[in-house]
């Protein structure tokens, strides 16, 4: 019955908006697509080969030798290890603080709830600069340590009003009820709340996540003499940058010269660190493409 | 469930590791380690490296070298200073006045009798150059020393450069001016408009990307015969500081680039390509002349050429002695070591051990040492003949070149102090690409065949050498430390600014006369003359002080 | 569609609470909570503002914070009374509003569209594929551009082929062009990731609202009109706020990346001024002075945008 409803109800208007869709959407594909398989090519081609450019889609001259040079180099398994575990800790104890934190400032009883927000808005628009937050760090016991990787990004007001607004689309009626029923605010967070937040919650670490895997300046700054919590990130941009050459001493160049890493390599690199964290992708997928009932809301 | 029993367990390990990773471990007792910064960018080398590994047990000591990455020199000097705690060893390229304002560094005047090979490697009257305003010294410039005979082969520096197979096509003439120059490459390019396999050339390309402009900034320094000082010219009479920016000659070869430009000769990409589109062309072979520093461009695209068997149809690259008149001298080529006063090697108030650390850097200097350091290891990297001379297998090349390699093979230690010149033994280079057999062996068919044609050997002879300047030379280890601080240094960034705006518009103009009278108006709101006067105080003084050895 | 209407009209309201002592008591746990959150603001974000006074200093690394000279205003006179700055501020925010309106709209337009597709399998595979180019270093990605660009490259040779140029055209030496590029580029490498946002904003909207829609003979567009858009209002109104903030921090990367000398004029952000003109050369107080320029404008544009907000009734920062 209710098929034949909706086949009735399919109109010109609605059959142009589909195929209209669908272009764009191969379109939309094509090209980003491109850039990708672009790099791909790239990393499985020949490094001096490269150079000449002109390759597209498809190597010209095949090798594994990028990814051979990309995995000999040192520490690289440490980097992996600290890297696995900054973005697990990272990800699961920012997504507990800015879940709180939301979670507080959408309580529309909260006394400051409008102070506690704007408190932490202003911090995305502010920053005291590189030198006093190393010194800041190094005061506390920071620097030259895995904490420094992720105490100091546990709460982001971006990560917190993505959360909050999300939350404030949840009806009140709920936590009422929940509180009638005598519930404190831990039980409303834990139960009630935070069940219904799950697709955020995905958003969020997914944004975590990614930014803890592929962030190395904070490897560089913090722990630089501290080869045992090198991150996956720093040794890769330190196998890069020998070639980016942002110094302009000539000295500088002469002697990375010798050393250029071909953007093939780059490339490898490339590739190599974006395959795990686009594996995670699905798991999270699946909480924002299945659109999600909020179990038993009804307005 | 079960999910979430993994996590916990994901969690677990990685606190586990996270806890292990902020044990420190304890080196080797018998070596000494030390740490070094160097505020450059450079490639590490793994920790196990071999060759590091027997200099360590040589020397006594290793090194952990870290490079500069993802931030300036000021910037990593600056946290540095911030922070309190330094590296045993630092070199602070752009960021050196700061260490020693800083009072980070520490004054090796006292110690440096004492080591022989530290006091060997510079001069007393080179020495005393690297006083600071305090008296003393604290650091040592690691490059362009020459022990005993030099040894010149490549000319590491900037040239007009042609493909042989022009020269081959016109019979190898005599080339001597701007003019003759670009006469050549139309002529060849209209007899010739393409590669063997189709492909366009392209007859004359400039690179223009960022800093790297200095291939079109700085030739007319060079066409009027003067070295590379670099931001002026020095006139060794009077030792009067000349712009060379407003020279006529200037004029004249922007002029000429402009008219080259409307021909169709000079490449329309010039001017936006990146570096990186550069070096694909160049790698191509369809680019048959440009002006650039063989650092810039050789080392990857030679390799690029032979690969694809370029070299075999005339695409290498030799360089030719192009002044704007014929009959001048010319020195794109000066013989001689640059002592670049501006930074070094230092050791840092951080390092307990600064007799040992100085050892290190002696210890380093020995022959033994430094034939690890360049030639690597005997029977693996190099090969000796009866007559005691070292060579290299093409393979042995090969593999040198090779990254993973370097890596876990071959150290450098690149930015200690370092020779080129003759090895102690009389026989050899210092390093392989000054060895002159090794050097000729690994030239192409092409370019032997060229050299020949002018009777020559090597890239040098091509161009003839001059003697080294004045004792001012070379005005650039100045210029470069000059910051916004003083009107000179003000003047200094703003015409570098206007420079790359206006030279490119000034070689694209319909008019070029009006366009260079622009470019000249804009020029002269920069205050140039500030900036010259402070660079002709700093002559005077190079020039009082060399005087007092004389 | 009485759902529908209502969601469309209701605005949020702001409960009045008085601060009384049993509301206290009441709020225990949130305060707690708070209290220690604050604490942890304070020390990671606010006490490292201290740096600010390199802005009015003499910075130099050796003196420091505390025994650098103090020049008052001058680095901000400095800045102001430079006509380079102030052509960098125009770039700066000509960029930034351009790329926010570009990358705003076409991460709320694929997110719909998105939406709207009914296969599952698609739906995925053209997310995953979507997103990815977020992962490439913008080196790779400027690569790319200037290969594309470059009078061989593919645009050229489509725009000679259809006439619509009679000779190759290079797109970097031309001013006009390097704004909209610059654009281009950034919607190329963020929408798909941009728009995971707005997908998991969709994810809330309640499904049995489309079948009412349905029921009532609405079409797809209406569908979107009337229930998805409203339903993102929110995360649309609290990412463009925010956003707003931001469009002094048009980046730095990119325009170094595909800047060059005839296009420097309005290539150069204040990112890239205060590398060339501050830290290399040895100047870090006309970063700091230029970083607090910048936090300045960015406050007064949020607390503007957000009171525009509050009055039309939409969610805000604050």
């Amino acid at each position: 019955m209710q098929l034949f409803h909706k086949k009735k109800k399919t109109s010109v208007g609605d059959t142009i908006f589909v195929v209209c869709n669908t272009l764009f959407m191969i379109c939309f594909v094509l090209i980003t697509l491109y850039p990708i398989l672009n790099t791909l090519a790239i990393s499985f081609n020949d490094g001096t080969d490269a150079l000449r450019g002109g390759i597209y889609l498809w190597p010209r001259k095949f090798t594994l030798k990028n990814y051979i040079t990309v995995l000999q180099k040192d520490n690289l398994v440490t980097g992996a290890y600290i890297s696995v575990a900054r973005t697990v800790i990272g990800t699961l104890l920012s997504l507990a603080c800015n879940a709180v934190l939301a979670f507080i400032v959408s309580r529309k009883r909260f006394m400051f709830k409008k102070q506690l927000s704007l408190f932490w808005v202003i911090t995305m628009y502010v920053n005291g600069g590189m030198i006093p937050t190393f010194l800041l760090y190094k005061n506390l016991g920071l620097t030259n340590s895995f904490w420094v990787y992720v105490i100091p990004g546990m709460f982001s007001a971006f990560n917190m009003l993505v959360i909050r607004t999300y939350m404030n689309g949840i009806p009140e009626s709920l936590e009422e009820s929940a509180q009638l029923d005598g519930a404190g605010y831990t039980t409303v967070f834990l139960k009630i709340i935070s069940p219904l937040c799950k697709p955020v919650y995905a958003t969020v670490a997914l944004f975590v996540a990614v930014g803890q895997w592929n962030s190395w300046f904070d490897a560089m700054l913090y722990n630089r003499m501290s080869s045992n919590l090198t991150t996956l990130q720093y040794e890769l941009m330190k196998l890069l940058s020998s070639v980016t050459n942002q110094g302009n001493s000539v000295e500088a160049m002469k002697n990375a010269a010798g050393a250029v890493t071909p953007t093939s390599v780059r490339a490898a690199a490339t590739v190599l660190t974006m395959l795990p964290i686009v594996c995670l992708y699905p798991f999270l997928q699946r909480y924002f493409v299945t659109g999600l009932t909020i179990g038993g809301v009804k307005e | 469930m079960k999910r979430k029993k993994f996590v916990s367990l994901l969690l677990l390990a990685a606190m586990t590791t996270a806890l292990a990773g902020t044990q420190s471990v304890k080196a080797d007792d018998e070596i000494k380690e030390f740490t070094a910064f160097f505020a450059v960018p450079g490639a590490e080398i793994n920790d196990d490296n071999e060759i590091q590994q027997m200099i360590a047990e040589i020397t006594g000591a290793k090194c952990k070298e870290t490079w500069l990455t993802g931030q300036t020199a000021q910037e990593a000097v600056g946290t540095l200073i911030a922070g309190g705690e330094y590296p045993d060893f630092i070199e602070g390229n752009e960021g050196t006045t700061q260490l020693y304002d800083a009072g980070a560094l520490v004054a090796l005047d006292d110690y440096i009798d004492n080591y022989p090979n530290i006091k060997e490697f510079l001069t007393e009257e080179e020495w005393d150059k690297l006083r600071q305003d305090d008296g003393h010294i604290y650091w040592i410039p690691q490059f362009s020393n020459i022990y005993g005979e030099e040894k010149a082969t490549t000319h590491n520096d900037e040239a007009f450069w042609i493909q042989t197979r022009v020269l081959e096509w016109a019979d190898y003439p005599e080339i001597h001016t701007m003019d003759q120059y670009f006469d050549l490459i139309e002529k060849y390019n209209e007899a010739n408009p393409e590669m063997e396999d189709g492909t366009a050339n392209i007859p004359y390309t400039i690179l223009c990307d960022d800093w790297r402009y200095f291939c079109l900034e700085n030739a007319s320094q060079f066409l009027d015969g003067y070295p590379n000082d670099g931001c002026v010219m020095v006139d060794p009479e009077t030792l009067e500081v000349i712009d060379y920016n407003t020279t006529p000659t200037a004029k004249a070869y922007f002029g000429k680039l402009n008219e080259e430009f409307k021909k169709g000769i000079v490449d329309p990409e010039s001017f936006t390509q990146t570096y990186d589109e550069y070096i694909a062309k160049l790698s191509t072979g369809r680019v048959l002349g440009m002006i650039d520093q063989w650092w810039d461009f050789a080392y990857t695209v030679n390799d690029a050429l032979k690969q694809q068997g370029l070299d075999k149809q005339g695409c290498n690259y030799v360089p030719l002695p192009i002044t704007i008149e014929e009959g001048m001298k010319n020195q794109w080529h000066n013989s001689g070591g640059v002592l670049n006063v501006s930074s070094g090697l230092a050791i840092t108030t951080s390092c307990e051990d600064v007799e040992g650390a100085l050892q290190f850097v002696n210890d380093l200097l020995s022959q033994e040492v430094l034939d690890l350091r360049y030639w690597g290891v005997e029977g693996v990297d190099y090969e000796v003949d009866e007559n005691g001379e070292y060579y290299r297998t093409e393979e042995m090349r090969m593999t040198a070149a090779d990254t993973a390699y370097k890596a876990s093979h071959i150290c450098n230690y690149s930015y200690f102090p370092q020779y080129s010149g003759t090895s102690r033994d009389g026989i050899n280079a210092m390093q392989p690409q000054f060895q002159p057999k090794e050097f000729y062996d690994s030239l192409c068919d092409d370019v032997k065949k060229c050299f020949a044609a002018y009777g020559a050997e090597t890239y040098v002879d091509m161009l003839g050498t001059s003697e080294a300047p004045g004792p001012w030379y070379p005005m650039w280890s100045y210029s470069g430390t000059m910051t916004t601080n003083t009107p000179g240094g003000m003047a200094r960034l703003k015409i570098d600014e206007i420079k790359h705006e206006y030279l490119p518009k000034v070689v694209m103009a319909d008019d070029f006369d009006s366009a260079w009278e622009e470019y000249m108006g804009v020029y002269d709101s920069c205050d140039p003359q500030s900036f010259l006067d402070e660079i002709q105080a700093e002559v005077n003084r190079r020039v009082e002080e060399a005087a007092k050895y004389q | 569609m009485a759902a529908i209407a209502k969601r469309k009209k209701e605005k949020i309201t702001e409960p009045k609470v008085k601060i009384t002592w049993k509301e206290v008591k009441s709020q225990k746990t949130l305060l707690i909570w708070s209290a220690f959150i604050v604490l942890y603001g304070i020390i990671f974000c606010y006490l490292p503002l201290g740096g600010w006074l390199m802005g009015f200093q003499n910075y130099r690394p050796k003196d420091g914070l505390l025994h650098s000279q103090f020049v008052g205003l001058a680095k901000f006179r400095q800045l102001f009374s430079d006509a380079t700055f102030l052509r960098v501020i125009r770039n700066t925010l000509a960029m930034g509003v351009i790329n926010l309106a570009a990358t705003f709209f076409m991460a709320i337009l694929f997110a719909i569209l998105l939406n709207d597709i009914k296969s599952k399998g698609g739906k995925k595979v053209v997310q995953t594929i979507s997103y990815l180019p977020h992962f490439l270093s913008w080196i790779i990605v400027t690569g790319i551009l200037h290969d594309a660009l470059s009078g061989t490259g593919i645009v050229n040779e489509l725009l000679l082929k259809f006439g619509v140029l009679d000779q190759p055209l290079n797109f970097f030496a031309h001013p006009k062009y390097f704004w909209p590029i610059v654009a281009f580029a950034n919607v190329w490498k963020e929408t798909g990731w941009n728009a995971i946002i707005y997908l998991s904003a969709i994810t809330s909207i309640d499904p049995s609202l489309y079948e009412a829609a349905s029921i009532d003979g609405a079409g797809r567009w209406a569908k979107i009109k009337y229930i998805t858009l409203p339903g993102i209002r929110p995360t649309i109104m609290i990412l463009l706020l925010m956003n707003v903030g931001n469009v002094l921090n048009a980046g730095f990367e990119i325009q170094y990346l595909l800047g060059n000398g005839l296009v420097q004029s309005v290539s150069q952000t204040i990112d890239i001024y205060v590398l060339k003109w501050g830290i290399s050369q040895n100047d870090f107080a006309i970063g700091t002075a230029a970083g607090i320029f910048k936090s300045f404008v960015s406050i007064v544009l949020i607390v503007i945008a957000n009171e525009i907000a509050k009055r039309y009734g939409e969610e805000r920062l604050f």
